[in-house]
């Protein structure tokens, strides 16, 4: 058995026969069944996601610390980091962990990328492979072929619209702002605002390339997100209103 | 050791802001099924010696069965198509046949992925003439795209005496003039949630008989394309084409079943199998044929039918989706599976309950496409844009013929 038979017979298909499954229930509705989808693949995630949100929240909470270190340590780097790095291993926080829940969806957005252009079937080739991936399930066979219209997207297709480009983007950026705290050391305010900028960019820039299935998907996930954190860490966090080509108040001390 | 700890830190993170950055990349690089490529299963039909085939590099072929040279060749212009994924631009591809072409006097007809039907002259053709030719009755029509994604023509094209009939990706019927090409009517969108037809129409009298993706079989009138009163309807989609003995239509469903529908009733006839669906959909059309349905699924299982009792006659797991639909050839039935193993029945004999094929041979490609049988022969193309002449006497591959034509 390849690792591609493995890979279909534990994710991939049944990704795709869930997600037609939920067509099914969704009033054959495929973009509803993306989002309901996105909803599931959250509250499986869950686990790892408020490990993540803790994770966050403690930083948060750390914040006052971290400043007076900044302010302590400010010129000498080395020991700046020392002192975080103690105080990080102290409370039990990984800075980076935010990234793992991201890296974990990764075969999810893999398999949901593979459902969404087998479902859709725009080729007869399409229709034809996807009769070998389905199950027997009566709620499946009903679905089957799956109208692609989704209110002005064609599931199959990227938005011809910025709307969901900016959607997506417009939502990671809320998210990623969410989460990170800012800092005094100028290298990690570049290194951040590069990534606050250069992700909510690339994800959108990418929505105008790939299906729209797939946008909805991140767009659905990146606002449950935003939900999730509001809730669990009490507020907007480090989300400031502020523009994000605007610098930091520290820069420059 | 902080300094070593810091650096370490500051390279995972680089690393992973990669990983992150290179995802996207992964998905369309990396990633099996997310191809969206038209490549085009043409079936072949022979006439006068001649056979005629849409190869899978955008062209129709002619090619002399006795002589097994090529006759003429018509390169159909390739199809601009958008890149998907991360590559930017456009790319240029050879034109998607599914269609098999129609040869009536001395026309032949096809249509293409790109919504085009293109009437041939075989003696324009054969001396290479700009196509078309109007004074030897050539011509080509478009099929509008009118509204819908695609105006993609997949399903066989229908010749009656004066006019042609064409199902398209958006959701219409069309009638054109034989003759000339014009448009004599055009349905309403039949299917409004998919808006594809890739199956083709029926006659029977002055019906019209087409099913749909969303479990319609629609009877529009030949002169005018109306809806007439009468329409079936079923909760899943036809796969597969509807053919009609007498008053009643086959035809296969997403459902798994096979339905037997007579027209003006509103509850189907039958459906097989009784007890349970089938282990896949009933893609390929069946054949009726002295009150017997001959089906094939893409479970692998083919079953020959009572088509007024349902009653099972016999069945064959052939143990590979069979694609094509069976054709007739004397008292000998040809089945085909996707492996590219032909199976030969004799009608004649006493077929048992699991039947066991006269013949079977191989023609050592995997096979999608429609065939056609005449005299003795069978003529498949193969997947790998091959044409098989299987010779059912002997039985064996006769000859074949790469129909990847070098410039």
């Amino acid at each position: 058995m390849s690792f591609l038979d493995v890979w279909y017979l534990i994710i991939g298909n049944p990704v795709l026969n869930v997600l037609i499954a939920l067509s099914h229930l969704l009033s054959g509705s495929f973009g509803l069944a993306i989002i309901a989808l996105t909803i599931i693949v959250r509250l499986i995630s869950w686990p790892l996601t408020k490990r993540q949100l803790n994770s966050s929240k403690a930083l948060q909470d750390m914040q006052p610390k971290i400043q007076e270190l900044q302010k302590k340590y400010g010129k000498n780097q080395q020991k700046l980091q020392q002192e975080m790095m103690k105080l990080y291993k102290e409370a039990g926080v990984n800075p980076l962990g935010c990234l793992w829940p991201m890296l974990v969806q990764l075969p999810i957005w893999i398999a949901l990328y593979q459902a969404i252009m087998r479902a859709l079937a725009t080729t007869p080739e399409n229709l034809l492979d996807l009769a070998q991936r389905l199950y027997s399930w009566e709620i499946v066979n009903q679905a089957i072929p799956l109208s692609s219209k989704f209110l002005w997207l064609d599931l199959g297709q990227p938005d011809p619209y910025l709307i969901l480009a900016i959607i997506v983007g417009g939502t990671m950026w809320v998210q990623q702002k969410m989460t990170q705290a800012p800092t005094v050391d100028p290298r990690q305010q570049s290194t951040q605002r590069m990534m606050t900028l250069m992700m909510p960019l690339m994800f959108g820039f990418l929505t105008l390339m790939f299906p729209s299935g797939l946008a909805l998907y991140w767009a659905v996930s990146n606002i449950i997100g935003i939900i999730t954190q509001y809730f669990v860490t009490g507020g907007w966090g480090y989300l400031k209103f502020r523009s994000p080509f605007q610098s930091t108040p520290e820069k420059g001390r | 050791m902080t300094q070593y700890l810091s650096y370490r830190m500051k390279q995972s993170k680089i690393l992973l802001l990669v990983v992150i950055a290179l995802l996207p990349l992964i998905l369309v690089s990396c990633v099996p099924g997310g191809a969206q490529v038209a490549m085009g299963w043409s079936g072949t039909a022979v006439h006068d010696g001649i056979i005629y085939a849409g190869t899978l590099d955008g062209r129709v072929v002619a090619i002399n069965s006795s002589t097994r040279n090529l006759e003429w060749s018509y390169s159909i212009t390739p199809v601009t198509t958008p890149s998907s994924g991360l590559s930017c631009g456009q790319t240029l591809a050879p034109t998607a046949i599914y269609c098999t072409p129609v040869v009536d006097r001395d026309m032949v007809y096809i249509g293409t992925y790109s919504g085009q039907l293109l009437a041939f002259n075989m003696l324009a053709r054969s001396q290479n003439l700009t196509f078309p030719q109007q004074r030897y009755g050539e011509w080509e029509w478009d099929c509008p795209i009118d509204n819908a994604k695609s105006n993609a023509i997949v399903a066989d094209l229908l010749v009656s005496e004066d006019a042609i009939y064409v199902s398209s990706s958006n959701g219409r019927v069309y009638s054109l003039d034989k003759e000339f090409g014009d448009l004599n009517w055009e349905s309403k969108v039949l299917d409004e949630k998919h808006r594809k037809l890739w199956t083709s129409p029926v006659i029977q009298g002055d019906i019209l008989y087409v099913g749909t993706f969303d479990g319609h079989v629609y009877a529009l009138s030949l002169e005018t394309g109306e809806l007439s009163d009468w329409a079936f309807e079923s909760e899943a989609g036809f796969a597969s084409s509807p053919v009609i003995d007498v008053d009643t239509i086959f035809l296969g469903s997403f459902d798994r079943y096979l339905y037997a529908v007579k027209i003006g009733s509103d509850v189907p006839m039958w459906k097989f199998p009784q007890e349970k669906p089938a282990g896949n959909w009933f893609w390929a059309s069946p054949i009726v044929n002295e009150g017997t349905v001959y089906a094939g699924c893409l479970d692998g299982k083919f079953y020959a039918i009572e088509a007024k009792t349902e009653g099972k006659l016999w069945e064959f797991d052939a143990g590979n989706p069979i694609v094509s639909s069976p054709v007739l050839m004397d008292n000998l039935l040809i089945v085909t599976d996707e492996s590219g193993i032909v199976y030969v029945f004799d009608l004649s004999a006493e077929l048992e309950d699991e039947a066991v094929p006269l013949k079977t041979i191989s023609v050592g490609a995997d096979v999608r496409s429609p065939f056609c049988a005449q005299e003795g022969l069978v003529y498949i193309q193969g997947d790998d844009n091959q044409l098989y002449v299987v010779d059912i006497d002997m039985g064996e591959v006769s000859w074949k013929v790469n129909l990847t034509i070098e410039e």
